[in-house]
């Protein structure tokens, strides 16, 4: 059960990586606020399971159309700006929307919300490994998603942009459609991941969907390899499982995520898997060979 | 083992060892009573963390000192839950499968508390809840024993201080926007109105606010005899200073949020003649309590605090729940359920009502850099919790 | 009422143009933005702290707090951000976010988590102008600011060295072309940003006699969204949108009575004038 846990966390985590990849990563806009739609999506699940009777399964659609939509507006205004005033914009909307969180009875305010039911599968709810399935599930959801668009159009025309914003302009590419799909679909999945995580846990409150959570999940990716799928999943499983794995490191953890950060993008920015990484360069040479 | 004539029988031999192979079932039947225990070691509330984490020591030494639980030692299993929920709830996970605790000591807030009430009553396993308020945590099971107060008897308590003893006819309060901060105030204007007193104003702010002067300001130039502020020891500080600073000479009065000697350290000056709501009474004469000041000094090298002599009972609770009713988890419980007349260093529990206690509430006040009592609330209309 | 909101509202501002002032000016010379600057304006707490406590002055403290601002800031360009320059700006930005994470912790498990007070006795007094009470500790607040301020001011207008760190700051590479030498402009823009960051560190610490490990944290983000709002790599119009903010922050909580939480406002505002005015209010 405690293997099942935290096997779900990184499930979750794994989701969360891999929208933020598909913001970040495949199209190259800076993100810092992807907690705020995790939590969008997990306060949609929360109020309607718990206040208004709906089951699981229509929340979690409606929990990951909100948080789409929301990143679709938050897209929509990216338009005007880039790189590093998109990453201060982003940090503001987190910040903005964890005080609205806080701030209104209609969020629970400073409660939070509990009583949060889980899942039900033919009238039995469904239990921790059935869950974690469910969670593995999203995560495959996630990379299918994020592989059909790499390969798409859309995917191409996201790859443009990433490399040369200005190029991809004269190019005719639309980039303001891009931009929002790329944003919309990159916070859908966090939303998807914030309705397993309300789920989950039963009882979620604004702490839980601040700036901090926005840089460890970057973090995440980042450490994996940035703008890669397995990246992203690799980096969740491993900065995911970690504190588990080295509880007497506990103390040191903050610290030893900001030192990897620096020391990453110093001497290694394609992280553990990324396309450039040493790990990665020699399993694909192991592989040729 | 031995016949009449001194010399061991097969027979006994054999029965000796089945009853010894029957006690070994469960598996760590001869070892230690592990008893799991969680607080913020780590992050903004790392100080009440550690305050919790010592005091909990100093209980199990004691108890272990004192000859163990029926010959058996206790262990605590202490995890960091951060104040983080995900972390709560991981610990919570690792405390009933990988260390197979027979109870569980809360020595955290109400965050961590809140979401891990429902996992542990889920496993059966009893919870002694040492100072989190949020009302729900109870609520998660039948065996979740809170020795703290609940936001609203404390607010009530507050109120009572203020009008009545304090005479205070118009308050200002000063709200801190959390789950405690909001119950709490409420609590306290609700009291007070019905004591006759007239509430000014509330004014509700972040946790972790430093800058009162826009909410002190508002207030400075009016006739109000007392400010009640919900905080903790951070921004109970900061009203304190920005208050004197201002030339305001309006009574302070807050609650366990600052019954810390940080309270003191950081306010300075101001905090002289400030009161609040506790549990903890420093002037107490029994020596169970002087000798746990006494002992908290010298492990952690300041004064004791709410949450660590809470930290304290919790344990203590516990423990005479695995005394009175073994080490099996639904024993614990039904031997805390029918607890009677405890007499815990943060003042006597007569029996647990849906997992709450009926205790007089401690006012306490900061005379000449001290802290010192003031008062004891004990109205039982003002100290009943509201359960049905 | 108003001007002693007023009066708030500008003390609040003004430490938040000092801290926010090293960011725009570290972003005019190299449109990167430090948000690891906020771990230089704690640690020039912590510094003036310790320093205040072996020497007991007020003055030699805030020296010492500048001094050691000063040593983390170029130890940081020289280590993190010049290496990086070639690498897109995420690079820098997640380098930045790492440092200022990791010194965050250091702080604390050097000097613990819990706050020190930090105890200054003021020799100056409230002063009442009209009926205005400015309390001595915001006395002291306004008058470093403006002091700071207007050396800074003199600086960057009447020195040759002034000039040239504005002509960086306009166009690194026509300065280079000119034969400036641009790292080390890039250095001085640094030591001056962090030089005003320890102040203000300090400042803070004496103000409200709490220094702790996560002191920068609220202005680090209030400061990004400060100098999008001031305008990226403008001086006046950081100072402009620092005391902007903190009368704005002061007149919700003082006159509107609608508690969104205040460090919301400054974000809020932000967007607003992106949406509006992409360049800031003082940018080019």
């Amino acid at each position: 059960m405690y293997l099942l846990t935290v096997a779900t966390l990184v499930a979750i985590y794994a989701i969360l990586t891999l929208g933020l990849n598909t913001v970040t990563g495949l199209a190259g806009q800076i993100s810092l606020g992807h907690a705020a739609f995790f939590g969008v999506g997990a306060y949609t699940t929360a109020i309607l399971t718990v206040r208004h009777g709906w089951s699981f399964w229509p929340a979690l659609l409606a929990a990951v159309a909100a948080s789409a939509a929301v990143g679709a507006l938050v897209g929509a205004a990216a338009i005007r700006v880039r790189d590093d005033f998109l990453a201060i914009t982003t940090m503001g909307v987190n910040f903005v929307l964890v005080s609205v969180f806080l701030y209104f009875p209609f969020f629970g305010g400073a409660l939070g919300i509990g009583g949060i039911p889980g899942p039900r599968l033919l009238g039995q709810e469904v239990a921790k490994p059935g869950f974690l399935a469910l969670t593995i599930g999203g995560v495959v959801l996630a990379l299918a998603v994020n592989l059909w668009l790499g390969r798409s159009w859309a995917g191409l025309a996201l790859q443009a942009l990433r490399e040369d914003e200005d190029a991809a302009r004269a190019a005719a590419v639309d980039v303001r459609k891009f931009k929002i799909l790329a944003f919309t679909i990159g916070t859908g999945l966090a939303g998807l991941a914030g309705a397993f995580y309300a789920s989950f846990l039963t009882f979620i409150s604004a702490g839980d969907f601040g700036f901090p959570f926005s840089i460890t999940v970057l973090c995440m990716l980042v450490f994996g390899g940035i703008g890669t799928n397995r990246g992203a999943v690799a980096g969740a499983i491993v900065l995911g499982a970690a504190p588990e794995l080295f509880r007497f490191l506990a103390d040191y953890r903050m610290l030893t995520y900001g030192a990897l950060l620096v020391l990453l993008v110093r001497f290694q920015p394609a992280g553990l898997l990324g396309d450039d990484s040493a790990i990665w360069r020699r399993l694909r040479g192991a592989r040729a060979a | 083992m031995l016949t009449a004539e001194g010399e061991p029988t097969m027979k006994r031999f054999i029965v000796a060892g089945l009853m010894l192979v029957a006690t070994a079932v469960p598996a760590a039947a001869q070892g230690p009573i592990k008893i799991g225990f969680f607080a913020p070691l780590t992050g903004f509330a790392a100080a009440d963390g550690a305050s919790a984490k010592h005091s909990a020591e100093i209980a199990v030494e004691e108890i272990n000192g004192a000859g163990g639980i029926k010959g058996r030692k206790i262990e605590l299993v202490v995890y960091d839950d951060r104040h983080d929920s995900k972390e709560a709830v991981a610990v919570a996970s690792k405390l009933i499968e990988k260390d197979q605790v027979v109870g569980v000591v809360s020595g955290s807030y109400s965050m961590p508390s809140r979401v891990t009430a429902p996992i542990f009553a889920k496993a059966g396993l009893p919870v002694t809840v040492a100072y989190a308020v949020h009302p729900d945590v109870t609520k998660a099971g039948p065996c979740v024993f809170r020795n703290g107060f609940l936001g609203q008897v404390e607010g009530a308590a507050g109120a009572e201080s203020a009008v009545k003893l304090q005479k205070a006819r118009r308050i200002a309060v000063l709200t801190v926007d959390n789950d405690f901060g909001r119950v709490a105030s409420a609590a306290f204007i609700e009291r007070a109105k019905k004591l006759g007193a007239e509430i000014h104003s509330e004014q509700v702010y972040k946790l972790g606010e430093k800058e009162f002067g826009p909410y002190l300001t508002k207030i400075k130039d009016e006739p109000i005899d007392l400010i009640y502020h919900t905080s903790y020891y951070n921004e109970g500080s900061q009203i304190a200073r920005k208050a004197r600073e201002l030339g305001i000479k309006a009574a302070l009065e807050g609650t366990e949020g600052i019954d810390s000697p940080k309270f003191l350290e950081l306010a300075g000056p101001a905090a002289e003649g400030v009161t609040f709501t506790t549990n903890l009474n420093r002037d107490d004469p029994r020596p169970e309590v002087q000798n746990f000041l006494k002992r908290y000094q010298a492990k952690a090298g300041t004064g004791a605090d709410m949450v660590g002599a809470s930290a304290y009972d919790a344990v203590r609770i516990l423990a005479r729940g695995l005394e009175t009713g073994g080490t099996d988890p639904k024993a614990i419980c039904a031997a805390l359920t029918g607890l009677k007349d405890y007499h815990g260093i943060t003042g006597k529990i007569t029996r647990f009502v849906k997992g709450e206690v009926t205790k007089p509430v401690q006012i306490q006040i900061v005379k000449d850099g001290k802290v010192r009592s003031f008062a004891v609330i004990d109205n039982p209309e003002v100290i009943t919790p509201p359960v049905q | 009422m108003i001007v002693q909101q007023l009066v708030n509202g500008l003390t609040v501002g003004s430490l938040y143009a000092l801290m926010a002032l090293g960011l725009t000016m570290v972003y005019g010379v190299l449109r990167v933005l430090h948000v690891a600057h906020a771990a230089v304006f704690t640690l020039g707490a912590y510094g003036g702290l310790w320093t205040f406590t072996l020497t007991g002055s007020f003055w030699l403290a805030l020296l010492g707090a500048m001094a050691v601002a000063v040593a983390a800031g170029l130890a940081m360009e020289r280590w993190v951000y010049w290496p990086l320059l070639a690498k897109p700006t995420v690079a820098t930005l997640i380098a930045s976010i790492g440092v200022f994470v990791g010194l965050e912790e250091v702080y604390r498990l050097v000097a613990g988590p819990e706050p020190h007070a930090f105890r200054v006795t003021l020799r100056i007094n409230d002063v009442r102008i009209a009926g205005v009470l400015v309390t001595a500790p915001q006395v002291l607040v306004i008058a470093v600011t403006v002091a700071l301020l207007a050396a800074l001011w003199l600086f960057l207008t009447r020195t040759s060295l002034g000039l040239a760190l504005r002509a960086v700051s306009q166009d690194r590479e026509i300065a280079a072309a000119c034969a400036m030498n641009v790292r080390r402009i890039v250095s001085l823009n640094f030591a001056l940003g962090s030089a005003l960051a320890g102040a203000a560190g300090m400042l803070v610490g004496v103000y409200y006699n709490s220094v702790s490990p996560t002191m920068g944290d609220v202005t680090a983000y209030k400061g990004l969204a400060i100098i999008v709002l001031g305008g990226l790599g403008s001086v006046p119009g950081t100072v402009v949108g620092a005391l902007l903010i903190g009368i704005l922050e002061t007149a919700f909580i003082g006159f509107v009575e609608f508690p969104f939480p205040r460090d919301a406002w400054a974000f809020l505002a932000m967007i607003v004038v992106f949406l509006l005015r992409p360049q800031g209010l003082l940018g080019r």
